[in-house]
This record gives structure tokens, sequence and C-alpha cells, in this order.
């Protein structure tokens, strides 16, 4: 084999293996709170038909985790988190795009138990009982929904009683599991998600937060895609997306 | 925060340290039984029992959490009889950990004792040893450097044994969270100082481990 | 000393050819020599004798003993026929030194004997084979004749009924061989224990064989009685 011919089969063998990770010019991709997860898997579609040649990327998981994804340089165009206080980091650490904040979806705190639980509890109170040992609650370290439960049972001086019970998860989503399963007798997850498992939980109480939990989205600073990003961004508060979001239960912002 | 690293050290080496026990023990006796017992079907016994090693840990994780939660038919068996809970607790990390890290000292052990030369056993054997003074006599210390180094191995994966056992045992400060969890947990908290610190710890340690079980392999001498 | 065989043993080799050994043969001589060419089954032999091969079917009988009977479902294991073996290679333990090889089988526990082990029997036995001098020493340390001596005394020292020897001097060099040799028919003379010894070599038949059985193909073909 010649020396040129040599060349350009080196040449294409690299090509070959450089082209997966090419990223697609036409990607966005959107970072968003787990307890998103079902809405958005369901409006990524729509947002796609609406927008031919876009593809829709989605990256689940607690806000904190996808903040500290952002912060490290993670190719993220859109970040939608659960809670204020993580939109507020990443606005302090300067990774959103100026002006593309906004909220978008409101949601509800409630404590849920396994569907066949005989425990009878009805009130925050009722979790000091002995026969609830594990409460499933999201890490407040780290999740949004853990921050609001740890707000709430301080409010109701009930968070030195239910923290050594408490088992931390690390999304609302295993949060979630834990009670479905049985392994947890009670625990704290949003509206949305106890209604994604109606037949494995029940809801028991609404839980009053200190503050309305609403979810903030935001484009980020050094978005690969922020043409694309800004679209996402306006797609979500259309009346269409709402009433999408709405089914799984969010409420208005 | 300082001192609950140290509880976390704690914690970490305990379920190490029993999974690696356990899986010297279990390890040894089935590279025993497959280096030297023939039977049907002996080299599926041994494909299965090296699937842990290839299934992803959260996929471990899942099957155990089936099997030991609740209302997995082990798990209410248990809670049943013994009202013994393994979700969400230190003995479950320990199974965790044991049953991810059991085929590297498994496959160790039986290529150490396929090495052994069967004649040696043979001679203990016609010098009037039983089959246990053969095994612990012979087979064992012959063996010993290739069990030695899969049971180093798996000291090092029960050290930073994560998938399986967050599912199983959870992220329990004090009780099942242990230092790779920690670490996770951290960097999820955008804590970059707080992960630094205990990845630094866990290096150490596993150095540190490693350096002295050096000491327990002399080549050529037996006790 | 008698010994009353009739065994058959298949055995498959990996290139999937499979020997059969089938053979029948009463020993009373005080020294018998089971002499034939390579390959013809004279170690499946002795092994069956010690134990550490279970025929397919037949029977052994050592001095009315029964030690293998499989219609009668009787097999003696190995560590309860109470024969000294040498092998081949004499499978001495590598990382014990010569002490503790000689004195291995008159421990029955899980552990070894330490280093410095004696006794009676082990001192004994380390004077008559001159091993005084490499006594703490490990078999990669010693001499051809030296590891035949230590495999020798660590099978005499329990005082067996019976000695079963592999090609004993096959793995020496000729003039050690001849040496060993004398050495061995002194030993025997003053021990005084029967043996069955194994060879392709037709000098050991000389020497040693006071009843020769010839081995060919897995089956014994002829009987030579030779004058002693």
């Amino acid at each position: 084999m010649n020396l040129l011919r040599l060349r350009r089969c080196i040449g294409a063998a690299l090509l070959a293996l450089v082209a997966p990770f090419a990223a697609h010019a036409a990607d966005l991709t959107v970072s968003a709170a787990a307890s998103l997860t079902n809405a958005f898997k369901e409006l990524g579609p729509a947002f796609e038909v609406q927008n031919p040649g876009t593809t829709v990327v989605f990256n689940f998981a607690a806000s904190d985790a996808l903040l500290a994804q952002i912060a490290k340089g993670a190719p993220v165009d859109v970040f939608a988190s659960a809670d204020q206080d993580a939109m507020d980091r990443a606005d302090a650490q300067k990774l959103l795009a100026a002006g593309s904040r906004r909220n978008f979806v409101g949601n509800a705190l409630v404590m849920i138990v396994p569907s066949d639980s005989a425990l009878g509890l009805k009130t925050l109170a009722d979790l000091q009982k002995a026969a609830v040992k594990r409460v499933a609650i999201g890490n407040p370290a780290s999740v949004p929904v853990g921050r609001y439960t740890k707000a709430s049972l301080e409010a109701a001086t009930l968070w030195a009683a239910v923290e050594p019970k408490a088992v931390m998860a690390q999304s609302v989503r295993q949060a979630l599991d834990y009670v479905a399963r049985g392994e947890a007798e009670a625990g704290f997850v949003y509206a949305t998600d106890a209604a994604i498992m109606k037949d494995k939980v029940k809801v028991v109480a609404t839980v009053q937060t200190t503050s309305a939990i609403t979810y903030p989205i935001a484009a980020v600073n050094a978005s690969p895609n922020p043409g694309a990003a800004r679209q996402f961004l306006d797609f979500v508060l259309t009346p269409a997306a709402q009433a999408v979001l709405a089914r799984y239960g969010f409420g208005i912002p | 925060m300082d001192a609950s690293v140290w509880i976390t050290l704690a914690l970490t080496l305990k379920v190490a340290g029993w999974a690696t026990a356990i899986n010297l023990v279990l390890g040894v006796a089935a590279g025993w039984l497959l280096a030297r017992r023939r039977f049907i079907g002996r080299e599926l016994v041994d494909a299965v029992l090296t699937l842990p090693l290839v299934l992803p840990p959260t996929v471990m994780g899942y099957y155990l959490l089936v099997v030991i939660g609740k209302r997995g038919w082990l798990g209410h068996w248990l809670q049943q009889s013994f009202g013994i809970n393994l979700i969400f607790s230190w003995q479950g990390a320990v199974i965790a950990a044991t049953i991810v890290a059991f085929p590297l000292v498994l496959k160790s052990a039986r290529a150490a004792f396929e090495s052994v030369d069967p004649q040696l056993e043979q001679a203990a054997r016609v010098l009037g040893l039983n089959e246990w003074a053969v095994f612990f006599r012979v087979s064992v210390p012959m063996a010993w450097p290739g069990i030695l180094a899969g049971t180093l191995l798996v000291f090092a994966r029960s050290l930073g044994e994560f998938g399986a056992t967050l599912m199983v045992a959870g992220s329990i400060p004090g009780r099942t969270q242990t230092l790779s969890i920690a670490v996770y947990e951290a960097v999820q908290a955008g804590q970059d100082d707080t992960a630094n610190f205990l990845v630094a710890i866990t290096s150490i340690t596993c150095i540190a481990v490693l350096l002295a079980a050096g000491r327990l392999a002399p080549v050529g001498r037996v006790r | 000393m008698s010994f009353d065989v009739d065994i058959v043993k298949t055995v498959s080799s990996s290139e999937r050819r499979s020997f059969r050994l089938g053979v029948r043969f009463h020993a009373q001589a005080r020294r018998t020599v089971i002499y034939g060419p390579s390959g013809a089954g004279k170690s499946l032999t002795l092994q069956a004798l010690a134990g550490l091969l279970r025929p397919d079917s037949g029977r052994i009988v050592f001095d009315g003993d029964v030690l293998f009977d499989r219609d009668a479902r009787i097999d003696v294991p190995a560590r309860l026929r109470d024969f000294g073996y040498l092998f081949q290679d004499y499978a001495l333990f590598p990382k014990l030194n010569v002490r503790q090889n000689i004195a291995f089988g008159l421990q029955s526990g899980l552990r070894n004997p330490s280093a410095q082990v004696g006794g009676a029997a082990v001192e004994r036995w380390l004077q008559a084979f001159e091993l005084v001098e490499v006594a703490a020493q490990r078999p990669d340390e010693l001499s051809g004749g030296q590891r035949q001596r230590t495999a020798l005394a660590r099978a005499l020292v329990h005082s067996p009924r019976a000695l079963l020897l592999d090609e004993p001097f096959s793995a020496l060099d000729p003039a050690l061989r001849l040496r060993m040799r004398k050495e061995l028919d002194e030993l025997l003379n003053r021990i005084d224990i029967p043996v069955v010894m194994i060879t392709h070599d037709p000098e050991d038949l000389e020497w040693f064989g006071d009843e020769a059985l010839y081995l060919r193909d897995g089956q014994i073909s002829e009987r030579l009685p030779l004058e002693a």
C-alpha cells in the first residue's frame, strides 16, 4: 500500500473513531430535576415536532447533582431545578444566561405511605409513633425535596424527632421507591411523584411548606446551542406544554 | 464534619473487613471444590458464581433489593422468623460488598489450587492424613500466595463498593454511609473540599492495607 | 507378605484414548518387582495398591486384610492402609525442611511439625540416612540422593507394613543409581520390610526381584520367579 493510500486509510479510521463523539449540531441537552422525569419525557418529542432538526437529550437527577455537573463544565443547554436554592447557587456561580431565568411550574409536598400500610398515619406528628421506623427523605444537602421537608418539619418542631429515623435518598424518585417497596413506613415526595406510583403509595397529607414550591428554569451560559435553549424555555410556558405538566400534577408557578 | 469522617472510615473498614473475611472462607471453599472435584456442570457453576463481577453493581443491587427487601422471599422470611431487616443496615452493606467481590477470590483460589501438584496431596494421604489435614497442611499453604492475592483484591473492591451498597443499604451517616458513598454525596452537594479529603483518606487507607498485607506473603515460608 | 490383586481400571486420557488396566496376580516374595515398558500401567497398579486410585472392579488383599472389594463395597482409604510410598519425583513438601518432611506423617492434626521437630524416630532416621547435617534445609537445597533418602525416611518413619516404590532410580544419573541401589539393598536387608517396586530398568530387576511380574499394555503377561 503506498503512502498516500495509507494516509487516507488512517484519516478515515480516525474520522470513524471521532465521529460518534462529534456533537450533533442540533442537540439540545436539558438537565432537569428528577421529579420532572415523566412530564419532560412527554414534552421532549412534542418540542422536537415543533422544531424539526433538533434532538432533545434529557439528564435527570437531583437538582444539586445537576448543578455540580454544570459547574464542572458539562455541555448542558437548559437547567430546570426543583427549588430556587439550587438555581440561586447557579446564578451566584455565573452559570446562567442573563435574563433567561423564569419560574415555570409549581408543586406540592406530600407525605406518603405504602399503599398497604396499616399504621393509620395521618399527620406529621404521627411520624413520632414507634411503629414508624424509617422515613424516606431526600438528602437536604443535595436534594431540594429534602430541603423543603426539613424546613417544614423544623417549622413543626418535629425535625429532631424524625431525623434519627430518616433514610436519606439521593433523589426524590429514590425516596418514592423506598416507600413503594415498603422499606420505609413513610416518606416525603412531591405530589407529582406520588401520582406516578398511585398503585404503590398513598398520600396521607399535603405538607405546608415554608415557601411555595416553584420550579425555575434557565438557559446555561456556556450552552452549546443557545438558540434552541431559548426556544425550549419559551416552549415550556406555552399553554400546550403547561397542560401536559398539569396532567402530571404540576401547578401554576 | 471532622469527627464524622473517622466514623465513616471506621464503618467502611468494618464493612470491607467483614466482606473480606466471609469471602476468604467462601472463596477458598468454592475454589477448592471447583479445582479438585469433578461434577456435571462444573464450568456452568463457575460461570454463574463469576456473574457478580460481570453484572453492573447497580443491577446486583437491584437483585439484592428484590430478594432481601421486605417484600422479597428471603427478606420477608428473615423479617417474619427473626425480625431481621437487612435493608438500610450495615449487615446489608456487608452482603452487597461480599457478593460483588466474591468472584475475585474465587478465580484466584481456584487457579491457585489447580496449580498445586496433586502428588503432594497424594503423598500426604499415604502418610496418614485425613482430608481436612491434607487441605490445611498441604493444599492451602501451597496455594496461599494466589489466595492472598485474591483476598486483597476483594478487600480493595469492598472498600470501594458503591452501586450495590447504595441500593441495599442506603446512605445513613454513621450506619451505612461508607467512604465511597460519602464522596459521591459530597460531589453531588458541590462540597469539593469534603470530597477531596474523603478521597485522600480512602486512598491512604488502601495503600496502607496493601503494604501491610505484603508482609503476609513471604514466598517459601510456612508456619 | 502376600498381595492378592485382581482389578480392572479404565482410564481415559485427555486425547480421548482410553487405557484398560486389568491385572491379576498373587505376589508372595519379600521383594516383588513389577517390570514393564513405559505406559504399561505400572504406576496405576502401584497407586491402586496404595489406595490412591480406585479400581472400577475387583479385589485387593494384603496379608489377609481386604483393602478393596468392589462387590463388598470395601475401599480402605490410603491413610489407613499403612504402606510407605516413594513417589517417582519424591513429592517432598517444598516449604518444609528435611526434619519436617520426615516427621510429617507422625503428626495427625491440622498443623505441620515445627521446624525443629525432634523425637526418637525422626532422629533415628536422620542418623541412618546421614541427613543430620542437612536436617534444617529445604528440598530444593538438597542433592538428588539426599532427596531420595529424605523421601524414604519419610515413608519409613512410621514403620509401615510394606514399602511401595515408584521407579526409585529413574531420576538419578547412572553412577548415583548404582550407589543408591546398593544402599537400598542394604537398607532392606536391615529393616526387613516387604517391598513392591515398579521399574522399567532391567538392572533393578536383577538387584531386587525375588519375584517379578511382567506388565505390558495393562496386563500381566508372564511371571518370572528369579533366584534370590
